[in-house]
């Protein structure tokens, strides 16, 4: 960071500020650029399929054509089934693909996938931006970091049947706080490499 | 297994007539919640457990769910064996009461775990765990049961919406709220496939995917039983067992009963194989005899060690030839559980092969 000390030493509100400040003008920065754009679309798409697929909302069926919702959607819809997950109130299937609607769900994947997809653009763009950035390669990975962690919280405690851990009190309270974890700390990587482009 | 399909242009009329059904509709089941509002189910003589009350309370786990964040089914649909897609090979939960016969496929249970229902006239509720593999019936009374989220020993525990009492469904006892240390009055529900229950029960009805809520049926979250795959076929716990004992896999398929004295456990695939098992719960002779119709057995309280032998068409006792089910003799409860669940309860449970 450079330029935030200099923005005036009014305390932590105006560093925070800044920060949000300078990381708009690198999101801006990333969006206005055709690949910032793809790699926002692409990165933000693929997150929610993949994080559909783990909730086990989305997959591969018996061929068929059905759509079906449930009786109260909208009672449904906030009814929680878990940490994080809510009631799909509809299946929809099209030929082999099958998909369980919770609204809850897939706006939560799609915030997720946004910041996934934010964090990779802001990163790509400064990786291919003036060497002034100081932003080397490894910060896009480390940039999704969070969100590979988020894909272990949407799973729950079914996710250890297959890494064949055992569950403990402990392991379902990390569980139950990883995906706002998740968010945080997508923000905040977020906030950092905006900082770096904008520095 | 195959899946149901309705049609697409059936499914936009259902669409249709479930935005008008906004009052009530597929969803008019007892609500849940947990909220104490009536009577609890119906209860009957305790039976022995090998921790108390108070041990088991304490071991109580969250199981990662909220309350009713499985749901139960309290509205259940029925088609006639007929019009059901199932393999022959697929597990199923069979009930027969009265005159009536009712087939419960796994793969729909292990979305809902319990299904509040009429079966021969009597409010009763299936209950399956897949994590033990049990499958056991509670007669309800005027309540209805769900499901807690919490689990005791890897085992669903539910709970009644009279008084929010919860119930392990291995040890069927209250283990908290006002009917703690209380016993269900249980009914056998025999787990056997597809196949071999419509064989015996060409009149069944069989539980549709129609249930209320939306789900993959058919991809179950924890492996497969047809052929055995994932959780069900490898030796890996998802929670640690109140007691481990080693002298079987933990996930062995045991025919395990239990009286006020004690508890006991058949091998499944030994019995099968011999027909006949003894064994003695705390000095009485107990004896499982095997169904073939059914890949199932069935046990009897024996204290006077009358010989049971096979014969065809059934077993011999006392010189005539009776149905595996219908011993002239104390028939007892009992009903499948994996090994690991069975020596967690019943610490030191007598295991017989």
């Amino acid at each position: 960071m450079s330029a935030e000390q200099t923005v005036g030493d009014s305390g932590v509100g105006a560093q925070a500020r800044a920060l949000v400040r300078q990381t708009a003008i690198a999101v801006r920065g990333a969006l206005s650029r055709w690949d910032g754009r793809l790699t926002v679309a692409v990165a933000g798409a693929a997150y929610l399929l993949v994080y559909l697929v783990g909730l086990r909302q989305l997959g591969l069926g018996p061929w068929g054509f059905e759509l079906s919702v449930v009786a109260d959607p909208l009672t449904r819809a906030t009814r929680l089934r878990g940490p994080f997950q809510w009631e799909p109130v509809a299946l929809i299937v099209a030929g082999p693909v099958e998909l369980l609607l919770s609204p809850l769900n897939v706006l939560l994947g799609g915030l997720l996938g946004a910041l996934v997809g934010l964090n990779l653009a802001v990163s790509l763009v400064a990786y291919r931006g003036p060497a002034a950035c100081k932003l080397g390669p490894g910060a896009g990975a480390a940039a999704g970091l969070p969100g590979i962690l988020s894909g272990f919280a949407c799973c729950g405690p079914t996710v250890l049947l297959v890494v064949g851990v055992q569950a403990s009190a402990t392991l379902l309270t990390v569980f139950q706080w990883l995906l706002p974890l998740t968010v945080v700390a997508l923000v905040g990587t977020l906030l950092w490499v905006g900082t770096k482009v904008a520095g | 297994m195959k899946r149901t399909r309705r049609a697409l242009l059936g499914t936009i009329g259902a669409v249709g007539a479930a935005a008008l059904a906004g009052c009530g509709g597929l969803d008019s089941g007892p609500a849940g919640g947990g909220t104490p509002r009536g009577p609890g189910p119906p209860t009957a003589e305790s039976l022995y457990l090998g921790d108390d009350v108070e041990a088991l309370r304490n071991n109580i786990r969250d199981g990662g769910v909220p309350k009713d964040g499985i749901p139960a089914i309290d509205d259940p649909s029925f088609q006639p064996a007929g019009a059901a897609s199932l393999d022959d090979g697929a597990p199923v939960f069979g009930v027969a009461r009265g005159d009536e016969p009712k087939a419960y496929p796994q793969y729909v249970l292990v979305f809902h775990e319990v299904v509040n229902d009429s079966v021969g006239g009597d409010p009763v509720s299936v209950t399956y765990c897949p994590l033990t593999g049990t499958a056991q019936g509670f007669e309800r009374g005027e309540t209805t049961f769900g499901v807690s989220g919490r689990l005791v020993n890897s085992n669903l525990t539910m709970y009644d919406r009279g008084t929010d009492s919860w119930w392990p469904q291995m040890v069927a006892t209250a283990i908290s709220g006002p009917r703690e240390g209380e016993t269900l009055e249980e009914f056998r529900v025999v787990w056997t496939t597809w196949g071999e229950w419509r064989a015996a029960y060409p009149g069944t009805a069989v539980l549709t995917e129609n249930t209320g809520y939306q789900r993959r049926y058919g991809t179950d979250p924890y492996g497969r039983y047809n052929p055995p795959r994932g959780y069900y076929a490898n030796d890996d716990l998802l929670f640690d067992p109140l007691v481990s004992d080693d002298r079987v896999p933990p996930k062995r398929v045991v025919i395990g009963t239990r009286t006020a004295a004690g508890a006991l456990t058949f091998d499944k695939e030994s019995l099968l194989a011999e027909r006949v098992l003894i064994g003695a719960i705390d000095g009485t002779e107990h004896v499982a005899v095997a169904d073939s119709t059914l890949s199932t057995g069935y046990v009897y309280a024996n204290p006077d060690g009358v010989a049971v032998e096979p014969a065809d068409g059934g077993y011999r006792v006392g010189g005539e030839t009776h149905a595996a089910d219908a011993l002239p003799l104390e028939r007892m409860l009992a009903f499948d559980g994996m090994w690991f669940a069975w020596a967690g309860f019943y610490p030191e449970v007598p295991y017989v092969r």
